[in-house]
């Protein structure tokens, strides 16, 4: 089943839009995921930095607690410049810390409580060393003795130790979101890639489809051109050889119509001349002529002699008198009359017969393509109208877009000349004749000569019948036999052109003679 | 008239009588007495030049012209000019084509045979008669040669 285009193009106009679909998804996934494990780096360096400040803390406390034992053992001061340096940063450590559980409010209750056994612890601590300088050792170590400080630093150990479990609690939790939202990614980038995959092999598919659609259908049509060129090609040589047969058959029929013709013309001369003789003879002798003259006396004589004497003689002479002017009128009105006919018909005749001779020696006569000059060969055929034209003031102007062809020098002429020598012939009287002949191509490696003139013009029913032989149009007042314009068209049918009329009756003609411009082909495949 | 033109006789091949009737004619005005034997067909014509045995051996004696039109019922005038100017005896016979064909080729291919006048028939009568006296006038100083 073929692929409409219009199925086609919105088939691939959706896969195209797919495509971009999916891309565009696995791109906004990747956005949003991206966006997602900044937001979890950043509460797992959160949790990190919970977990290392509670460590940090709790080894202060263990430091300052380590400074004071050995203090309130040694009694050295040495002891306490740990315990000092620890002091110092314990402040600094614990709004560290609580700085790094802002984010989590549900342990505030353990850090409030944080700070204050850090602050009892150190308060506990601090009272032991100011007893033991004021030299109170052994209240110090009472105040030991009472586990009131160790009960505060396992307090303390407790409290950073669930602050540091909870911390573990986010890293992990976030670690498993973090791992989830990287399935969902890979998940979001294979079924993007999938359907990218799918629509690619669709739309290839129905390219190829596609494709292979239209260059069958290609294939075809240059197939079926192939075989109408052939058919043409036939059919032109079929029409080549009627139109030949054609011609032969004018061209026998016309000469074998010229026989019995000088046959007729012949003996009307020998006609002619039998009766100058018998003219001759009757101009000569009118008044002795035995008959006339006998009639004459006759008739006198039965007057005068009495007209009982012979009225049959009288009737008779009369009769014969009668009979002589008959005689008389024949061949001095009659003959030559009827022999001036038969003249004047044979005459006609013969032009016609000349004619068709003419047509078909022409379209029997062998045609030789040559490359020719246009514009000379049309130069030339104006000029040799061109003492017509300056009788009445006409002229004519040449307009060539084409210049050359390859045709028959000889048919060209005699186209352009009777073309031109028409213009001329019936032009317009008291207008002086302005004439355009134009060169321009046409389709199919052809060209078309047009001859456009002012002149008389032809009536629309009349402009196929001037292709007529022996048919012509408008007023019949130039002498002439319909010969021209079949005359021409035989030439530019013979050159496989065509001639076609255009014009307005009162207004001009334009004739436009449409020939290829390469005869060597056409004659070519008339020749097959 | 000369004593040697006398002595020839013209054999006018023409199928057409009226053709045949209107040259005799002119040829008589124009002062020429030859005999003149006329042929409707080529068939007679050539039986008369050859002879009944056909080897032309019968003209070697006699003086003839052939008066020759070309488009014969039987056979074209083209094949009698041929037989007359290959045959030894005739070759030397002169002949006139008289015909109505006026193509070029033909004319041409007449003369390549042999042909030793070509003369189209004019349907002008003027210029037919003319013609045909102007070949009598041919006629009344030609020397026809005798073959053995």
């Amino acid at each position: 089943m073929p692929i409409s285009r219009k199925t086609y193009l919105s088939v691939t106009a959706l896969l195209l839009f797919l495509g971009l679909a999916a891309l565009l998804g696995i791109v906004a996934a990747s956005l949003v995921l991206v966006g997602h494990t900044q937001d979890q780096v950043e509460e797992i360096l959160a949790a990190r930095k919970v977990r290392s400040a509670a460590a940090d803390l709790l080894t202060l406390v263990q430091d300052m607690e380590t400074g004071q034992r050995g203090f309130l053992l040694t009694g050295e001061s040495i002891y306490l410049e740990p315990y000092r340096d620890a002091d110092a940063r314990l402040d600094e450590q614990l709004d560290e810390l609580s700085a790094a559980l802002a984010g989590s409010p549900e342990l505030a209750e353990v850090v409030d409580r944080l700070t204050a056994t850090l602050t009892a612890k150190i308060s506990e601590m601090n009272e032991t060393i100011a007893l033991y300088q004021e030299g109170q050792t052994e209240e110090a170590v009472a105040v030991i003795q009472t586990e009131r400080g160790n009960e505060l630093m396992q307090t303390l150990r407790t409290d950073l130790a669930r602050l540091r479990e909870a911390s573990e609690a986010r890293l992990g939790a976030t670690v498993t979101r973090q791992e989830r939202s990287a399935q969902f990614l890979r998940w979001v980038s294979i079924l993007g890639a999938a359907l990218v995959v799918l629509v690619v092999g669709v739309a290839g598919w129905l390219v190829l489809r596609y494709t292979r659609d239209l260059s069958g259908a290609r294939q075809e049509v240059e197939q079926l051109n192939s075989e109408l060129e052939e058919r043409v090609r036939d059919r032109t040589a079929e029409l080549g050889r009627a139109n030949d047969e054609i011609q032969r058959f004018a061209y026998i029929v016309t000469h074998d119509l010229r026989a019995p013709l000088v046959n007729i013309m012949g003996f009307t001369s020998e006609l002619e001349s039998s009766l100058e003789t018998l003219q001759t003879y009757l101009r000569k002798a009118p008044a002795s002529e035995p008959l006339a003259q006998a009639a004459a006396e006759n008739a006198g004589d039965g007057a005068g002699e009495g007209a009982a004497g012979q009225p049959a003689s009288g009737a008779e002479a009369a009769g014969t008198a009668t009979l002589a002017e008959d005689a008389r009128l024949a061949i001095e009105e009659d003959l030559p009359e009827a022999l001036g006919f038969i003249r004047s018909s044979t005459q006609r005749m013969d032009g016609l017969i000349n004619a068709i001779l003419k047509i078909s020696r022409d379209g029997r006569r062998p045609l030789k393509p040559e490359t020719l000059d246009l514009e000379e060969l049309l130069t030339v055929s104006a000029e040799s109208i061109q003492h017509q034209l300056s009788e009445s003031d006409g002229q004519v102007t040449l307009d060539l877009t084409v210049k050359s062809i390859v045709s028959d020098r000889l048919s060209l002429e005699q186209i352009v000349g009777n073309l031109l020598d028409n213009a001329v012939k019936y032009q317009k009287e008291g207008r002086p004749l302005e004439l355009t002949v134009s060169t321009r191509a046409a389709l199919g490696h052809r060209m078309v000569i047009e001859v456009r003139d002012n002149g008389r013009g032809i009536a629309p029913q009349d402009h196929e019948r001037v292709f007529e032989l022996f048919r012509r149009a408008g007023t019949q007042d130039k002498p002439g036999e319909g010969i021209g314009l079949a005359h021409v068209r035989t030439l530019v049918r013979s050159l496989g052109g065509d001639i076609t009329v255009e014009s307005e009756y009162g207004e001009g003609t334009s004739f436009f003679v449409e020939l290829p411009r390469d005869l060597r082909p056409i004659l070519g495949s008339r020749k097959k | 008239m000369s004593t040697e033109a006398k002595a020839v006789t013209i054999v006018m091949v023409e199928d057409d009588e009226g053709h045949a009737r209107l040259i005799e004619k002119n040829i008589r005005r124009a002062g020429v007495n030859n005999e003149i034997v006329p042929f409707t067909n080529g068939t007679e014509a050539l039986e008369y030049i050859f002879g009944p045995d056909g080897t032309g051996a019968v003209s070697g004696s006699r003086s003839l012209l052939v008066l020759l039109d070309l488009n014969l019922p039987d056979m074209t005038g083209i094949d009698i000019l041929e037989r007359v100017k290959n045959n030894h005896h005739t070759k030397l016979t002169p002949v006139v084509v008289l015909t109505t064909t006026d193509d070029a080729r033909e004319i041409q291919r007449c003369y390549d045979l042999g042909a030793n006048v070509y003369i189209t028939k004019p349907v002008d009568y003027e210029s037919f008669a003319n013609a045909i006296r102007q070949l009598g006038l041919f006629f009344s100083v030609m020397q026809v040669p005798e073959t053995d």
